[in-house]
């Protein structure tokens, strides 16, 4: 199973261009509001028409521009499960579900109706109306009427964003699990980050109707290849500088806030020269701040900075630091974990020593950085 | 006794035109509220006249339009063999034309709140437009179809200026309520007026009250 396309569509004040294709069985694609992942699902399933490009659903074209192949929406057999739901409220959740089942004898449909009502825990629920249900009950009823037609490709339209946090994470485990049982391709729409961690082993990150990078997850997160994607990715700690020095895996980066940081250059970086201008960073759960009491391991004995902790903040299970560096105006965001917040006893104002390590700077050559 | 033909008639003319005024008008409705065309804004005009016309005009019109002189008056009477002017299917016409804005208004209204998506998502659920249409797009603004058949109804019941002009005032024939009110006053039978003045005021009342009861929303 796979969708592949490439599409242009040209609106008044914005535009799509962008193309890639999933093999994997459940792919996300993440962009910050207004990035066209909602117009995306729509072009691809055939809502609005793309003005170029191709579609294509496990090698079958559903849309091409060249060859004037546009395929109804009715014979795409696309999943496609609205932001909003979009349950038919004059129908109860049994006519709902139903309702893209076409071609089955009765008695056959209400068994399989119930079969996923089972499935969805919506059982007793089948003679409400929408409006009768709770936002996470409504959620899987869509999700049931979606399946119930045996799509080819599943979409889900930032299917959680309507919901309360505890209910979410229920509902995201649920999905693994019905993916699990039926595993069609799946295009996953978020705007969450820790939703795209959870949800996705590939992971689109968009912006502005463009494609910024696609990807592995891990690759995506620890190597960002643009400027946006680190910022949108939460990789707050962001710096230009210029490279100094190469020296075999390593290169030193000069920045006048930092001075001298090393950094370790991955296998598709060799291209990177002396002189070469670059964006680096370093995710904030990779900083590490060194014990005073310990003797400092050689992992860590590259990029040593002394700072100041400006301020603290709890979330959860972990705690959010804001250091600036000794006499300079560079600050970095630092995550750790609630247990070495304690162990630390950090606190406002206290002097403290991190270290960058050299494996966890991403650098981006200038050159590759889009405006 | 009073002659009740007059109210006959006027059952009689406006429940066709009615009839032709929800067909005709739900593709009209439909159309404005689901597709882009050239020459949209010339076609609301147009179905909108009869809503700030004169009533005499508009059966001026009709009367030219469907009498022997126009191609289409005699396309009908020689072809199809309808003779139209100065009979009671005159009376259907000028009815339909005049209240077929009022049908159209509030079901383009209603058609253009039903949610797009969820057309959309039951077009995904493999439905034809047809499908759609019976199954989502009616069923949800069936309310505002119905509230504006009622009134398009009332409309046709009402319809005086243009039913004289193209249908004319003949007693038995195409005299309905409004020109036999018409005809009491000018013969000065007082009691007949009356008595068909009480009936059209009342109906028209309750249709008001009952339409606005039927259109407070339910989803």
């Amino acid at each position: 199973m796979s969708l592949s396309f490439q599409l242009k569509k040209h609106f008044r004040d914005f535009s799509i261009d962008m193309g890639f294709s999933i093999e994997e069985n459940m792919a996300v694609l993440f962009g910050p509001s207004g990035a066209g992942k909602s117009l995306l699902l729509n072009l691809i399933s055939g809502i609005i028409k793309p003005d170029k490009g191709f579609v294509r659903i496990e090698e079958r074209e559903v849309f091409n521009s060249e060859t004037g192949i546009n395929v109804p929406i009715r014979d795409r057999k696309i999943g496609y499960l609205f932001q909003d739901y979009a349950l038919f409220p004059h129908m109860t959740v049994f006519e709902n579900i139903a309702y893209g089942i076409n071609s089955l004898p009765k008695n056959k449909i209400k068994t399989k109706v119930e079969e996923l009502l089972d499935l969805m825990r919506l059982g007793g629920l089948e003679h409400r109306f929408p409006k009768e249900l709770s936002g996470g009950q409504k959620q899987r009823a869509a999700l049931a009427r979606t399946l119930a037609a045996e799509p080819r490709i599943l979409l889900l339209d930032e299917p959680f964003s309507a919901l309360d946090y505890q209910v979410r994470e229920k509902l995201r485990a649920d999905l693994l699990l019905i993916h699990q049982k039926y595993p069609i391709t799946t295009f996953f729409v978020t705007h969450d980050l820790e939703e795209a961690f959870v949800m996705g082993d590939n992971i689109a990150i968009i912006n502005n109707g463009r494609l910024e990078q696609f990807g592995a997850r891990e690759d995506v997160f620890y190597k960002p290849k643009t400027k946006n994607v680190a910022k949108f990715l939460g990789a707050r700690n962001i710096f230009s500088g210029r490279v100094v020095s190469l020296n075999g895996a390593t290169a030193v980066i000069k920045n006048p806030e930092l001075g001298e940081i090393k950094a370790s250059i991955r296998h598709d970086e060799e291209h990177l020269e002396v002189d070469d201008n670059i964006t680096f960073g370093i995710r904030p759960e990779e900083i590490m701040i060194i014990r005073p009491d310990k003797p400092i391991d050689k992992k860590v004995q590259d990029n040593l900075l002394e700072g100041e902790v400006l301020t603290t903040l709890g979330k959860g299970a972990s705690h959010t630091i804001y250091f600036k560096i000794q006499d300079r105006d560079a600050t970095f965001k630092i995550e750790i974990p609630n247990f070495a917040y304690r162990k630390l006893k950090l606190s406002k104002g206290k002097t403290i020593t991190v270290s960058l390590k050299k494996e966890s700077i991403w650098i981006i050559p200038e050159k590759q950085v889009k405006v | 006794m009073i002659d009740l033909f007059p109210l006959y008639l006027t059952l009689k003319v406006s429940f066709v035109a009615t009839f032709f005024s929800i067909i005709i008008g739900l593709c009209l409705a439909w159309l404005m509220a689901r597709r882009e065309f050239y020459g949209k804004g010339v076609l609301d005009a147009l179905i909108m006249q009869p809503l700030v016309i004169p009533p005499t005009v508009l059966g001026y019109y009709l009367l030219v339009l469907l009498g022997r002189a126009s191609p289409l008056g005699r396309f009908l009477e020689d072809t199809l063999g309808i003779t139209l002017v100065f009979t009671w299917k005159a009376a259907v016409v000028a009815a339909f034309v005049a209240s077929l804005p009022l049908f159209v208004r509030p079901a383009r209204a209603a058609i253009e709140g039903v949610d797009k998506n969820l057309e959309n998502a039951a077009r995904l659920l493999g439905k034809t437009e047809w499908d759609v249409l019976k199954t989502i797009t009616i069923p949800l603004a069936w309310r505002g179809i119905a509230a504006g058949s009622i009134i398009a109804f009332a409309r046709a019941t009402g319809e005086f200026g243009a039913t004289l002009m193209v249908a004319g005032n003949i007693p038995g024939i195409t005299q309905t309520i409004p020109i036999a009110i018409y005809d009491a006053v000018q013969m000065g039978n007082t009691n007949l007026a009356n008595i068909l003045v009480g009936i059209i005021t009342l109906f028209s009342f309750s249709v008001i009250y009952f339409v606005n009861r039927f259109t407070k929303g339910r989803y």
